[in-house]
């Protein structure tokens, strides 16, 4: 057990929470629909006439929050299930994918928009032999380094990059950035930094600015060898 | 409790607005604010005689708005909403002057029920 694997259980408690928390937010919805509905029924056969269009579209909202849950709940089941294995062999693309996915809501919380890049470079997918869930540690850690520089409105980019033919994890903060020297501080002072660099560490890579792009480039082995 | 003004703000569009509607129905007045912004505008341009609010919401959030209705109104019972499930979000909304809080999903009667409630221990 390395000091990454104390960690896990409060990235898991993180992402659980932001994800079940947007489930109760279906929930909630889909009660108001189907009461809004009885409702209606409960007044009189006129007002199902009245009322038909505030009908059809509960029925419209009911349908749209069921596909919203099954979205929320597979990719929950899909992030229980990388704890399956210790070490597994990673499609980085699918991985990063994944993790935009997750941390949406942490991105609307903040006014920020996540976006995944496509890879700069035709070729097999890049894959990697790593453990999961750190992985995806990482990852977040990254992009909460550029949630703590940017303001309502910002974007940020996560991608493949190839970098003197080796291949890495390139994320890029946009929107209303403080001045070069001040993001280079504000990330590098943060817990978050520190927080990537120990996760970084963990998985045999490492997390450097990309002052020029205003990002971050993160590195790992093809093969973790602990 | 016929035409009592309510604001209610939750960045959840479809949730704030069938509830709204719902409301309508039972002969209450029902407005709807997506964010702490509009809602805080909202309550300056007609003020509502109670406000359900939305603890987590993005940009200001519940309790900041709380602090800011209090601050200028603080006659207008605000009931919070919680989708968490610890109790923890509530109960510091209430050290804020919250009446109370409601976890969601919502049971639109016992809304009801904690809104008069609100409104009865009005001085």
């Amino acid at each position: 057990m390395n000091k990454c694997t104390e960690k896990e259980v409060a990235f898991f408690g993180k992402i659980t929470a932001g994800i079940t928390h947007e489930m109760k937010n279906v929930l909630a919805i889909i009660r108001e629909s189907s009461g809004l509905m009885e409702d209606i029924i409960s007044i009189s056969p006129e007002a199902i006439i009245k009322h038909q269009e505030k009908i059809k579209n509960s029925m419209v909202r009911i349908k749209d929050q069921i596909e919203r849950g099954v979205g929320l709940t597979d990719r929950l089941n899909k992030f229980a299930h990388s704890t399956d294995e210790t070490l597994s062999k990673i499609d980085l693309q699918d991985a990063i994918e994944q993790l935009v996915t997750l941390a949406q809501r942490f991105a609307r919380l903040k006014h920020v928009v996540l976006k995944t890049m496509t890879p700069d470079h035709e070729g097999p997918p890049v894959t990697l032999v790593t453990r999961h869930v750190q992985l995806q540690m990482a990852l977040f850690a990254s992009l909460e380094c550029c949630f703590t520089v940017l303001s309502a409105g910002g974007e940020i980019n996560i991608g493949i990059l190839k970098l003197e033919g080796k291949n890495a994890v390139h994320v890029v903060c946009k929107g209303d950035l403080p001045g070069l020297s001040e993001f280079t501080r504000n990330i590098s002072e943060s817990k978050n930094w520190q927080a990537l660099q120990e996760i970084a560490a963990c998985l045999e890579g490492s997390a450097h600015l990309d002052e020029a792009a205003h990002g971050i480039v993160l590195s790992f082995p093809d093969e973790i060898t602990r | 409790m016929e035409n009592l003004k309510i604001l209610l703000v939750d960045d959840e569009e479809e949730f704030v607005t069938t509830l709204a509607e719902r409301l309508e129905l039972r002969g209450l007045q029902a407005r709807a604010a997506l964010n702490g912004e509009d809602a805080l505008h909202m309550i300056e341009a007609d003020t509502p005689q109670i406000v359900i609010l939305d603890v987590m919401m993005p940009g200001l959030g519940g309790l900041e708005v709380l602090k800011r209705i209090k601050a200028r109104h603080s006659q207008i019972p605000v009931i919070l909403l919680t989708g968490r499930g610890s109790t923890k979000e509530g109960i510091k909304g209430m050290q804020l002057g919250a009446f109370d809080y409601l976890m969601k999903p919502l049971d639109i009667e016992e809304l009801i029920k904690k809104m008069q409630e609100a409104i009865k221990s009005q001085p």
